[in-house]
């Protein structure tokens, strides 16, 4: 009997395990794989073969039954994903079904969720920024959160690594607070874009900047994968593989390696503590099918089941030596939950271009970074937002009168109408102690798990930050010449961004973090963080370029370790 | 990204005004449950009905019309699939009230007008739906406005100082015949292949973009 549970066991053991297939996942297991190491790749949910799978991506839009509308039947499956615009009919098959994995919402926290291989690297909005010193220094310079434990310096060759590779389409603008990367050619800003950047450079003698978005969509064909279409339909899938997705870049290169196993339907329900060699010695997983639950090992093990997923493995993962969860020795495990607050800003509309238009369409916006509380900009709150925006032409026509219809107003309708340009802020919000996770068994999961209790809400700074997301826009339209401006706040909700992270924050100090500065665990030097769950605060710029640089960043770190023998 | 402009595209796509009754139920996706295993919802005479409405909303003029692109049968199936059970009952109603306003009026059936009659019903309910929305507007807004009028406020609550910025709920507004069927005639016409393609102008893969080119003579909007 031994003999065949050594051989199990053998059978079941890899150099290291990688738990979750998105974003940073997939760049965990790339760069393992082609470092060497025997790599055990698991996803929770189904498999989504890339291009085979993205049953929508060439449908026209009267191939869509409900016309990419939500059925009743959907929306009750569904009432948290529904809460907001990302889950249509358009790719319904990517969302998670609420039923089956509730959740408790001390305070309301819109939760989007992929249960998939490629996570939401098949949905994700593809905008890519740097971080930079700004960002790295704010916890150190105002005392929220603690100091994080690298400066732009260390990480400015890891967003260089990966940003060659995932392929960022971008403008160099020599701007500090926004570091330049490595650029594919940008994408073009339209006529009304290029004219309101004008005059916003020029009103602000450019201590204000605007620039095309960053973005992880192909310009031109690289790494073997095809270039943009110009379709904007991206969130289904892209058939061209034209924008960074596990399935487009980082799983056929770690596939390509032969030393990946990857297997979906397999839930991490948590990681073993081994106490002789006071490391992660494997990860407990159940077959999210036939519920039968499995023991696999590793030498080391990297956790990227996003943000609250990975917090969810790490809470849940408890022994004698760590009763509160894995290297919860601080007790900061599952607390300074963040998100970006946004949906405020302004419109307006802009003349003078009637006789222009756009051909193509455009999967990409434009983008003022963030200028508030830097240089000689002091607000009446910390740190600051950044703009996401653009102009576009539709078919608005100011003389329609309300609820008409007939003949005219249909030939009206098919004529290009009145140029708009928006701004809408993404806001940083503070990394608060009290915003927290944590489990509650009071409920169990479709697998038998208990859930995760969110306790999250957005503050004064952040609430302060907002008056001016909407009012600087509207400053910004009219110093652009824009008419009819109305600014808007519709409220944010905390999840809504979809840029939850901070759970498992890195730091200096053992006492005050879960992850030193190699996203290594001060209390498990075999487990390594590496997705939204490890940031010391949000900046204001889309995380996701950060947590793929600072994934290969951990993994050139943990395998050199490995190598020295210290893991 | 683009988040924000994916309301305003539909918005857009819409003709601008979107009714309070559609917004909730595909922007906020409102909660209100809805009946299931019914049978057919419509009669087979209504049904007719709605085709025609939508062919007076959307006529043939230089392309096909409504009725051409089959968005009768395509809002028949909307209402039944993606409405709850309080739009689904106003809209039924709305159907029969138009066919005894059509009585009461021409002493003829709906189907039996001439276009020009038509025209003339439906803009009296054009503009009996304006009216009433106005009116039911402006007491949600007298309402919102005690509601967050900081002196009651402050008897009201002690956090007056601490206004949530979590997105407040729409306020419910009562879903109305004209207002649904006008929005559902547009989704349905300017997403059917006659509508896209004819009406707009759709290219399945543009392969390109150009962010200014000079906007041709005759140029549609884009699909």
């Amino acid at each position: 009997m031994s003999n065949l549970n050594v051989k199990a066991t053998a059978q079941n053991t890899y150099d290291a395990i990688v738990v979750g297939s998105g974003i940073s996942g997939g760049w965990a297991a790339k760069e393992l794989t082609e470092k060497g190491l025997k790599v055990l790749l698991l996803e929770r949910g189904r498999n989504i073969e890339h291009i085979k799978d993205y049953t929508t991506a060439m449908k026209k839009p009267w191939e869509f039954e409900h016309r990419g509308k939500l059925t009743e039947a959907q929306k009750e499956t569904h009432p948290v994903q529904k809460r907001d615009y990302p889950y249509t009919e358009f790719n319904e098959s990517f969302w998670v079904n609420d039923e089956e994995c509730p959740y408790t919402e001390v305070k309301r926290f819109d939760w989007y969720r992929g249960f998939h291989v490629g996570g939401k690297s098949l949905m994700w909005g593809r905008q890519s920024y740097r971080f930079s010193d700004l960002n790295f220094e704010d916890n150190l310079k105002d005392g929220h959160g603690v100091d994080w434990p690298i400066r732009y310096k260390d990480i400015a060759p890891w967003y260089d690594y990966v940003e060659k590779f995932a392929g960022i389409s971008g403008k160099a603008e020599n701007w500090p607070a926004l570091p330049d990367g490595q650029f594919l050619p940008p994408m073009e800003m339209n006529c009304v874009e290029k004219e309101v950047k004008k005059r916003i450079e020029a009103k602000w003698n450019k201590s204000r900047i605007m620039t095309i978005g960053r973005t992880a969509n192909l310009t031109v064909e690289h790494g073997g994968r095809g270039k943009c279409q110009y379709r904007n339909l991206c969130s289904r899938g892209c058939p061209f593989g034209a924008y960074f997705s596990t399935q487009s870049s980082t799983l056929p290169a770690a596939v390509a390696t032969g030393n990946l196993t990857l297997r979906p339907f397999s839930l991490v329900n948590s990681i073993i503590y081994d106490k002789e060699t006071q490391k992660a010695k494997g990860v407990v997983v159940i077959d999210s099918e036939t519920m039968e639950t499995t023991e696999y090992f590793a030498k080391i093990v990297f956790v990227n089941g996003s943000t609250l997923g990975t917090t969810f493995v790490l809470l849940n993962s408890t022994s004698d030596e760590h009763p509160n969860g894995l290297g919860n020795g601080s007790g900061q495990l599952g607390h300074n939950l963040m998100d970006h607050h946004f949906r405020a800003g302004a419109n307006g509309r802009i003349e003078g271009f009637e006789d222009k238009y756009t051909y193509g369409k455009r999967a990409n916006g434009i983008y003022i970074p963030r200028y508030q509380n830097m240089g000689g900009d002091k607000r009446d709150y910390l740190r600051g937002f950044g703009y996401q925006g653009g102009g576009s032409r539709g078919n608005w026509h100011a003389d329609v009168a309300e609820l008409a219809f007939g003949g005219d107003f249909k030939d009206q309708m098919t004529v290009p109408g009145s140029w708009n340009m928006g701004l809408g802020g993404f806001g940083e919000s503070l990394p608060y102690f009290e915003n927290k996770v944590f489990i509650d068994k009071s409920k169990k999961d479709k697998w038998g798990q208990p859930v995760l209790a969110i306790d999250c809400e957005f503050k004064d700074n952040e609430r302060k930050m907002r008056v001016d997301m909407m009012n600087d826009a509207a400053e910004m339209l009219e110093a652009s010449g824009a008419k009819d401006i109305t600014t808007f706040d519709n409220g944010s909700a905390p999840g809504m961004a979809i840029h939850e992270m901070g759970t498992a924050r890195m730091g200096h100090d053992p006492k005050t973090s879960v992850l030193n500065k190699w996203n290594q665990m001060h209390e498990v030097k075999n487990v390594f963080v590496t997705d939204g769950s490890c940031m010391g605060s949000a900046a204001c710029q889309n995380p996701s370029l950060t947590y793929m640089a600072l994934t290969a960043r951990a993994c050139d770190f943990a395998v050199s370790e490995l190598k020295k023998g210290n893991l | 990204m683009n988040r924000r402009e994916a309301v305003r595209n539909v918005a857009f796509l819409m003709g601008g005004a979107l009714s309070a009754t559609t917004i909730g139920v595909f922007l906020e996706g409102c909660n209100s449950p809805t009946t299931k295993a019914k049978g057919s919802l419509f009669t087979e005479d209504q049904q007719k009905l709605i085709t025609e409405v939508a062919d007076i909303i959307i006529p043939t003029t230089s392309s096909p019309g409504a009725k051409a692109a089959g968005v009768g049968p395509f809002i028949t199936m909307m209402i039944k699939d993606c409405y709850p059970d309080e739009a689904q009952q106003a809209f039924v109603k709305g159907l029969e009230d138009l066919e005894k306003q059509a009585k009461d009026e021409y002493k003829k059936s709906f189907l039996e007008l001439t276009v020009a009659q038509r025209q003339e019903l439906l803009g009296k309910l054009r503009d009996a739906t304006v009216a009433a929305t106005k009116v039911e507007k402006e007491k949600l807004e007298e309402l919102d406005k005690q509601k967050t009028d900081p002196e009651k406020a402050k008897s009201q609550t002690e956090n007056t100082g601490t206004i949530s910025i979590l997105p407040k709920d729409k306020p419910k507004m009562e879903p109305r015949f004209f207002s649904i069927i006008r929005d559902l005639t547009l989704l349905g016409y300017f997403t059917s292949e006659v509508g896209a393609t004819q009406a707009y102008a759709f290219v399945e893969i543009p392969g390109r973009y150009d962010g200014c080119v000079d906007l041709k003579p005759g140029q549609k909007v884009w699909s």
